[in-house]
């Protein structure tokens, strides 16, 4: 068990190197930079001297590889570098962005998770029926417009005419982050809700389940002592997809409610061609996505001990 | 299973509904040159009228017919996606295949190669693609494609692993069939079932996705209408001139929901049994990401 | 019957959820702003070269005029004439020598009172640490006596109190000096009492301010870079003013309820043709071009009137901006008459004119950062294409790469700042001339060098102005720009608000005349 989950931790290294080289070069070969970009957004024009001199401090005049070693060789002592934009060291600035993108995390699965196991075994118990074609119909809508659309609805509706809710969500705190947690629950409990009403179906048809109600179990505990037990895998499954990008922070609902989290961070430093954050950025996203997947399968076999680990060929 | 019987007629009852639904969508974005009712470049009329008779989803800012904006809208949209989608699918399954098939050094490779491709930011690596061979919707697709294939491998390496002790497929082996024979024969016919369902439900998942590329000036060329793109540039208009956000809205909702719904009745038609995996494909190091 | 009831029973649970997750953010909105004016600003962060208010550092000197905090000598009028304001006077003894008389009576924030010492150290370190002002200024040395600084400069320099007059030229207290969150003392109405880069800044009363009674005690900036999330808190009333909404929101503000000031800016957005292409090098095409252009269109119905129509590259509110020069006119009918002089010709009829069997195709290049340049692209490729010109558009954020190949585009539409500092010689410099930074398309004209080498040492405000229309005049009659429009910029404040006015040069918004209406 120990062994199997270094193996897996060291898998971390091959991926983490091959992925901030290979965003490194594709930044690099995205021709702008951080100086072209802090011009075109002030309109002011740069002479050409002042361009290089900005460029040479920064280390972009130096050849691709020669960059990338560097940055290499800073990383292994423990420094990131600073942002080309801010001018700030990148880890604090970084860690300082991860509060806020934990916290919309947490309550948006919450949210997700309140709405969409009840909904969805509902909707499973009431198979073909008025609420199932309700609760399924409802589903769809919600998982088929853009976010931003959703986002900026609630907003509207929350804010705007209704008053309740803040508009900007600038301190971490449980009211305002419920509008970008809902409009993200919205999203993701439409997908929770159509897997855990197949999950139910599922475990419904087998026998034990007929069994059960033959030997005059009340159906209520079969359900809540059975059926939903051996959901948990399919929902086990879409939280680690969830938390995998939720962690990895969500670009557009974070900037439209301003909710200052690691996504919002992302897509400025890229627009930006800020480089060493955005390897930061990739770099947390790779650790999300080994530990994530280390997680779920560690658990899976928690839930089912038959189940051999990791993708190991029979 | 008794159950089950009366119902499998009305699942695949559902199936040709909605098929026959995507069909219609199909001819719609096949023929939308056809169905405009003016040119869906001419900016010759007033600007940002509401919906009315002559325009039946009202006019843009550059004053050009909305509904035939959209028309053409939803043909990009909608080929632009089926073919991302098939191209990963394509891609991914044979990858999948042959990792599973070969296995060893082979399929270690392959699949840290998708690792790192799961594990890359796609925003990240679409901004390279289109500094390297230029902005423009096909190349937006590139990008989507050259990371979103490992998504099918996976799916298809372990439902090739979980066949490959099947018993008619050790019989097939002991009758002489080679590796290409038992994938042509018996693999493939045995696993695209799942596949297929994930992919027709990864299509409206893959719309947005290119929307929000396009949102990012990573999309079509004007004059090109594409659905994501008018979205995004309108959505400062939610609040005065709603019908421009509202109409391509409409559009992809629409557009999204029958593949959906196609999806679902697929899943529910190929599989009742296993529904419930139909879409999540088990435990496999599988990752989702959105495009942030 | 059981079923319905069951519906109902989920219907109503749903929106007891929903009721229940609303309510817990009820009293959400109220951040401590009770008597506070709050300011929401789009480009308030290290984006745009604002990452803090410190007038030494990058473009943050904006954020210091802006917000109030800091002033400079000389200040622009509104009708961008320059006039005294921490100085109360000047006198320039020699081509190198200035003299600048302070005004009595001013106090830092910090107490200390404002005087030949203080402004001596702060210009210092400012050329010392500001690698633009270093350039602009060419300050050799100042020498302060009481209320005087003595400014000598390396060159002669016509416009040293233009560039005074720039943000960066803040007056600041260099011995409170600079925190590291970048937190600067200065002479203006209210100080800073925290700030953080890129979300919020809180400023208090300035109660020794010279130049009057502040009208707040508190004033909150927060950065809010999304135009709807900016146009929605103004709406909720999480904001009283906001600066950078986008056009399609000021119907919501057209009313009563809000007050909205707006006016013509330097930021210009215009076409640069391609002297490095063969189609463009035909004077036929470029002129073509510049009468194809339905800069009235542009202005009236896709920004729905909020911009200005550009002859030249400066507007209106200078002395030689706006009508001073004469552009082409929108002439569809004379453009096509040319271009078939020309030999452009439509003779396979599918619209598009060829000449010795090539197609008349533009590649069309510009940047969607600008919400602005996109739509100016749809426009023109419309009306070019009504006169025969087919044009190729590609708008992408990696312009910056594209545009220094002379062999990759035709015509390219930026957006920049034409007159920063207010004086014309900034645009000619740094776009038309053969060492121009950013002369994309290789234009060169010997009258235009000639003409710049005559600005460089024209002291004259007069004859400085006359020069540049005819520089302007040069550029327009080869073609070789095309002005569309000119950016309006909009502040819209909630009635309850006075004084919040904006000014051409776009640097005055936060001042002592800012108060709530009587």
């Amino acid at each position: 068990m120990k062994r199997y989950i270094a193996k897996r931790l060291l898998q971390l290294i091959p991926i983490l190197l091959a992925i901030t080289f290979l965003s490194f070069a594709m930044m690099r070969l995205a021709g702008s930079d951080a100086v072209l970009q802090k011009m075109e957004n002030t309109g002011m024009v740069l002479s050409q001297d002042v361009i290089d001199a900005a460029r040479a401090e920064l280390g972009l005049d130096k050849p691709f590889l020669t960059q990338y070693f560097v940055w290499l060789g800073n990383l292994l002592q423990g420094d990131m570098g600073v942002s080309y934009i801010s001018g700030r060291a990148v880890l604090p600035t970084f860690l300082s962005k991860l509060p806020a993108t934990l916290l919309l995390t947490a309550v948006s699965l919450a949210m997700t998770v309140a709405v969409s196991i009840p909904l969805g075994v509902l909707a499973a118990v009431r198979q073909n029926r008025l609420t199932d074609a309700l609760i399924r119909a409802a589903s769809f809508v919600g998982n088929s417009l853009p976010n931003f659309f959703v986002a900026l609805l609630l907003m509207y509706v929350f804010a705007i005419r209704l008053g309740w809710l803040p508009v900007i969500s600038r301190e971490v705190t449980l009211p305002n982050v419920l509008l970008p947690a809902l409009t993200l629950a919205i999203a993701m409990s439409a997908k929770y809700l159509r897997q855990v009403r197949a999950a139910v179906l599922d475990e419904l048809s087998r026998d034990y389940v007929m069994g059960a109600r033959a030997r005059g179990v009340p159906f209520r505990v079969t359900l809540t002592k059975s059926v939903l037990r051996a959901c948990m895998t399919t929902i086990l499954t879409l939280l680690a997809l969830s938390i995998g990008s939720l962690l990895g922070g969500t670009a557009i609902v974070e900037s439209i409610f301003m909710w200052d989290g690691v996504g919002k961070l992302a897509v400025d430093a890229i627009n930006m061609r800020d480089y060493p954050m955005i390897q930061a950025y990739v770099m947390w996203m790779a650790i999300i996505y080994v530990f994530v997947n280390l997680a779920a399968d560690l658990s899976y076999r928690a839930l089912d001990p038959r189940i051999r680990l990791g993708g190991e060929r029979p | 299973m008794r159950m089950r019987a009366p119902l499998c007629s009305r699942r695949a009852g559902r199936l040709v509904f909605f098929l026959a639904l995507a069909v219609l969508l199909l001819l719609t974005v096949l023929f939308a040159r056809q169905l405009c009712p003016y040119d869906p470049n001419a900016q010759v009329f007033e600007t940002l009228l509401p919906p009315s008779a002559e325009h039946l989803a009202g006019t843009d800012r550059l004053g050009r017919d909305l509904l035939s904006r959209i028309l053409m809208g939803l043909r990009t949209s909608v080929l632009a996606t089926l073919f991302l989608v098939a191209a990963v699918t394509a891609a991914g399954t044979a990858v999948g295949v042959l990792c599973g098939v070969l296995g060893g050094a082979a399929d270690g490779l392959l699949m840290r190669v998708s690792d790192v491709c799961l594990a890359f930011p796609s925003l990240v690596f679409a901004l390279g693609v289109a500094a390297l061979l230029g902005g423009g919707l096909h190349n937006a697709v590139l990008a989507l494609a050259v990371i979103g294939w490992p998504k099918y491998a996976r799916i298809a390496r372990s439902q090739v692993l979980a066949l490959e002790n099947a018993d008619f497929i050790a019989a097939a082996r002991l009758a002489g069939d080679t590796n290409g024979q038992i994938i042509l024969r018996h693999l493939l016919p045995n696993i695209l079932g799942p596949i297929l369902v994930t992919a027709v439900l990864d299509i409206g998942t893959m719309m947005m996705e290119l929307a929000g590329l396009s949102f990012l000036g990573l999309g079509a060329m004007p004059p090109t209408a594409e659905l994501g793109s008018m979205m995004s540039d309108g959505r400062s208009m939610l609040q005065t001139y709603p019908w421009v956000v509202l109409a391509p809205g409409v559009a992809i909702f629409v557009a999204v929901a029958v593949f959906n719904l196609l999806g679902d009745a697929l899943r529910d038609w190929l599989d009742p049994k296993n529904s419930a995996r139909g879409e999540s494909p088990g435990r496999t190091n599988e990752t989702a990401r959105e495009t942030p | 019957m059981k079923r319905r009831k069951r519906v109902l029973a989920l219907l109503a649970a749903a929106c007891l959820s929903a009721a229940l997750l609303a309510g817990c953010g009820g009293d959400g909105g109220s951040e401590e702003t009770d008597g506070a004016f709050v300011l929401g600003d789009t480009t308030f962060n290290a984006e745009n070269e604002e990452p803090d208010v410190n007038p030494h550092n990058a473009y943050s000197g904006w954020a210091c005029i802006r917000y109030g905090v800091g002033e400079t000598l000389f200040r622009w009028s509104d009708s961008m004439e320059i006039e005294p304001w921490l100085a109360t006077g000047y006198e320039r003894t020699d081509e190198y020598t200035w003299v600048i008389t302070l005004r009595d009576g001013v106090t830092f924030s910090s107490g200390r009172p404002l005087d030949g010492q203080a402004v001596q150290a702060c210009l210092t370190h400012l050329v010392e640490t500001h690698d633009r002002a270093r350039g602009d200024l060419m300050i050799e040395s100042i020498a302060a006596e009481g209320q005087t600084v003595t400014i000598t400069t390396a060159e002669p320099r016509p416009t040293l109190l233009n560039y005074l007059s720039d943000p960066y030229g803040c007056i600041i207290d260099m011995e409170a000096g600079v925190t590291e969150e970048g937190v600067v003392v200065g002479t203006g109405p209210y100080v800073v009492t925290s700030l953080k880069s890129g979300e919020e800044l809180d400023l208090v009363k300035n109660e020794t301010y010279w130049g009057g009674t502040p009208g707040y005690d508190r004033i909150k900036v927060l950065t809010i870079t999304d135009g709807d999330t900016l146009t929605m808190a103004l709406q909720s009333g999480q904001i009283d003013a906001a600066y950078g909404l986008p056009y399609a929101s000021y119907p919501l503000f057209e009313n009563e309820d809000y007050t909205i000031s707006s006016c013509a800016t330097s930021r210009t957005f215009f076409l640069h043709m391609n002297f490095e292409s063969a189609v463009i090098q035909d004077d036929a095409v470029r002129r073509a071009i510049a009468m194809g252009v339905d800069k009235e269109r542009f202005v009236e119905d896709l920004l729905d009137g909020n911009g200005y129509v550009a002859a030249g590259p400066f507007p209106d509110s200078f002395s030689f901006g706006g009508g001073a020069v004469t552009d082409r006119d929108y002439d569809p009918e004379g453009a096509k008459a040319l271009l078939e002089q020309a030999g452009w010709v439509d003779t396979d009829g599918d619209g598009i004119r060829e000449k010795d069997g090539q197609k008349l195709t533009i590649r069309y290049l510009t940047y969607p950062s600008r919400q602005e340049l996109p739509l100016l692209a749809e426009a023109i490729q419309a009306s070019l294409g009504d006169i025969g010109i087919e044009v190729v558009v590609n708008v992408t954020a990696d312009h910056n790469s594209i545009r220094v190949d002379p062999g990759a585009w035709d015509v390219y539409a930026s957006a920049m700042v034409t007159a920063p500092t207010g004086d014309p010689a900034y645009f000619f410099t740094t776009h038309c001339l053969d060492d121009s930074a950013v002369n994309n398309g290789h234009y060169h004209s010997d009258a235009l060098e000639a003409q710049a080498a005559a600005l460089d040492g024209a002291f004259d405000p007069a004859q400085r102005a006359e020069l540049a229309v005819a520089m302007q005049q040069t550029i327009l009659d080869d073609d070789a720009f095309v002005f569309c429009s000119h950016l309006q910029m909009t502040m819209i404040s909630r009635a309850d608000v006075a004084g919040l006015t904006a000014h051409p040069c776009d640097f005055y918004e936060i001042t002592a005349d800012l108060r709530p209406a009587a």
